[in-house]
């Protein structure tokens, strides 16, 4: 339908606009707008594989990406909105992280700036999708761990989590085209059931704690 | 090299040992009464035991089965871990009778919890059940990632704080560690449809697959996907560094398991760590990853060694214990020679067997003391003889003293350290290996010989504690002397699918 020139484009485009979504995750503060941030990213993140699915025109890419669609751009922010409405804690929103958010836009700017660095060393051939998704899959993976290793509040951290699963899964994506559809099926059932798990988790710890602040959570130790 | 068999009885011993504790567990959901959920989990422990010594002796004859198109693969290796889940998971089951059984009395845990329990427990041994038999190794990775999943759900199980803080600390380093593990599975399948553009998809990522296409591999792609690979697992299978959720993780889960975690989850993690160390020796030859495994196992051991001596609860000092053990293991195999590998896969059964009495026996102990403090533990034998005289056996079995199994691997493991001249190594590993004989032996004496702090009722706990801790003294003191010859026979085989990348590079 479009020449080759057009769909390399397009593929850097639709990776732009994934990049920018996941900035979007790393700015928000409010529990709400975390989670808005993060289906905006994967909803986007499903239309890159469509595109995938369009430019190497293998039909099973379509199937993961409707897959995703629905676990884990409905469902899943769906059950942690949910909790979240429940929690105990009066305060929704990230008060103030260990790293604060202007410097961990500059983190994260150097994050995709070493993830680029990183896939021009890696020894894998060029195919035009592997190319453009390689560095962005690392990114989103590196600012997923940033996320979590710098946010104080619970629910950021699995946010951070998530974000790292969607870099995950663009890797797996571009790089096998759609593995097998079995595999991404149970992959999907478990952070499906991860994300319930730590649900119950962030509710017993609301609960216990009157917060989901993980500085609560520093018992643990060996001194 | 791997020869397609196809038998229906294998097949259906397979698809039974999965099938089992799927069962129970439903069984266990829709009949909710305490004596039924106890009885249902233990007939169905004993029954996957049965079914993984019957798969055991096809292997011992067959050496690997194929079954079901490739979908799932068994050779000695898996039969290994087949054997030591179901060994530990069947005692597990009899010790749970009686110790979640005094939590349900103590009104710890109420009937909800109790169904909740004894569902985790099935489905734990399902999933670790599943990562030996599948040749895929997506689906390995899936089924390990299962296992963290149905874990924390167990060490949720009690709303302390510390289970809180310990299930949200694992929950998350696993996931992340287990992330990376896929990162470098990718790796691997992305170098082997390079070279084979053939198969489809869904065969790629099997390990028979792979093992045999693995010379073909890019050398830079597989020792970037195997630093990937040895990052994930070795979180998983309780690394040092990486090993940071662990001591949480267990010390507060319930004990029976404990035993779990710590005897059997680990190795399966490492299980999947082989694998690709096999992968990894066919492609590149052994020693780029017999030189980090042995690096990570001295660190480990080092780790171990020293908050072993500062520490003071009873169950984070076995879970230190556990890395420890890991450490020698991973090292023993990265020694790369015939007799440190077979150390390595003894030590294995040895460590789950012993590491399983240890927490049986200090989940019975602390029940009674009621805490977990080494300090406030002592003189266990004058107030619990027999709990005493085991937790003394399993001691003394797991810093190393002759004539117990643990010192038979370990010396195995010294020696080959020695005789493939890794000097320094070796040197090190008998250097920690001493600092913790010195000071898990002295938490030892203290807990087993000290005077008993207050006037306490004398008495073990009943007669289901006891049992699997019997059988478990008795298995260390047979391992001590000698090891049984299908045994022998199983690992000598095991052994030698790790070593055939190191033998024809």
């Amino acid at each position: 339908m479009f020449d080759l020139p057009t769909q390399i484009d397009l593929l850097h485009v639709s990776a732009v606009i994934l990049l920018i979504a996941t900035f979007g995750i790393v700015v928000r503060r409010g529990f709400s707008d975390l989670l808005h941030a993060y289906r905006y990213q994967t909803i986007i993140l499903a239309g890159v594989v469509a595109l995938i699915a369009f430019v190497t025109g293998i039909w099973e890419l379509y199937i993961v990406s409707a897959l995703t669609l629905g676990i884990k751009a409905i469902i899943i922010p769906k059950v942690l909105f949910y909790v979240t409405k429940k929690l105990d804690s009066p305060i929704k929103l990230e008060m103030n992280p260990y790293v604060s958010l202007r410097i961990s836009v500059i983190v994260s700017a150097l994050l995709v700036t070493m993830s680029y660095f990183m896939a021009l060393q890696l020894p894998i051939s060029s195919d035009d999708t592997i190319s453009v998704f390689l560095p962005v899959s690392f990114s989103l993976f590196f600012i997923g761990l940033f996320i979590i290793i710098s946010r104080r509040k619970a629910l950021s951290q699995i946010v951070g989590l998530l974000t790292i699963e969607n870099g995950l899964f663009l890797f797996a994506v571009v790089v096998t085209h759609g593995f097998s559809l079995i595999i991404e099926i149970g992959l999907m059932a478990d952070i499906l059931v991860g994300v319930i798990i730590s649900s119950i988790l962030l509710f017993r710890m609301s609960q216990t704690f009157d917060s989901i602040d993980i500085k609560n959570l520093e018992s643990l130790r060996d001194d | 090299m791997f020869d397609t068999i196809f038998t229906s009885v294998e097949s259906a011993l397979v698809v039974l040992l999965l099938l089992t504790p799927v069962i129970s567990g439903l069984l266990v959901t829709v009949f909710k009464r305490k004596r039924i959920i106890e009885t249902t989990t233990i007939i169905s422990s004993f029954l996957i035991l049965i079914q993984g010594l019957f798969l055991l002796t096809s292997i011992l004859e067959k050496k690997s089965i194929i079954i079901f198109d490739g979908i799932f693969y068994l050779d000695s290796l898996s039969a290994i871990m087949i054997i030591t889940i179901s060994l530990v998971g069947f005692l597990s089951s009899l010790y749970s009778v009686n110790y979640m059984g005094r939590q349900y009395d103590k009104l710890i845990v109420d009937r909800k919890k109790l169904v909740r329990y004894y569902q985790g427990f099935n489905m734990f041994l399902f999933t670790m059940l599943l990562v030996p038999v599948s040749n895929n190794l997506g689906i390995m990775w899936i089924a390990i990632e299962a296992t963290t999943l149905v874990s924390v759900l167990l060490i949720m199980l009690y709303t302390k704080q510390s289970s809180i803080e310990a299930s949200w600390k694992y929950l998350l380093i696993a996931t992340v560690g287990l992330s990376l593990a896929l990162f470098g599975i990718i790796f691997f399948y992305y170098a082997n449809s390079v070279y084979d553009n053939s198969f489809n998809s869904i065969h790629g990522m099997d390990w028979t697959n792979m093992a045999e296409n693995a010379p073909q591999f890019d050398p830079n792609l597989v020792k970037f996907a195997f630093i990937f690979i040895l990052v994930g697992f070795g979180t998983k299978a309780g690394l040092a560094p990486m090993h940071t959720w662990l001591p949480d993780a267990h010390s507060e889960a319930p004990s029976p398991i404990s035993a779990l975690l710590s005897g059997v989850l680990l190795n399966c993690a490492f299980y999947g760590l082989l694998r690709f160390h096999i992968i990894s020796s066919r492609s590149i030859g052994s020693e780029f990853s017999n030189t980090l495994l042995i690096i990570l196992g001295i660190i480990s051991l080092g780790i171990a060694a020293t908050s072993i001596y500062f520490q003071k609860d009873v169950k984070r000092m076995l879970a230190f214990s556990s890395v420890e053990h890991m450490g020698i293991i991973s090292a023993s195999i990265g020694f790369g020679i015939f007799l440190g590998i077979y150390g390595a896969l003894l030590h294995v059964i040895n460590h789950a067997v012993v590491k399983s009495l240890l927490f049986f026996s200090s989940g019975s102990i602390s029940q009674k003391y009621q805490t977990k403090s080494i300090a406030d533990t002592s003189g266990i034998i004058k107030t619990m003889p027999i709990t005493g005289f085991m937790f003394l056996i399993g001691g003394l079995a797991i810093i190393g003293m002759p004539p117990f199994n643990i010192f038979m691997s370990e010396f195995l493991m010294l020696s080959s350290g020695f005789s493939s001249e890794n000097f320094l190594a070796s040197a090190l590993v008998i250097l920690f290996l001493l600092i913790i004989f010195a000071s898990f032996g002295k938490h030892l004496l203290h807990m087993v010989f000290g005077n008993p702090k207050s006037k306490m009722e004398k008495g073990d706990l009943g007669k289901l504690s006891i049992l699997p801790m019997v059988i478990l003294v008795s298995v260390i003191f047979i391992m001590g002397i000698y090891v049984p010859e299908p045994l022998q026979i199983l690992i000598e085989d095991a052994s030698k699918i790790i070593l055939v990348g190191g033998a024809n590079s």
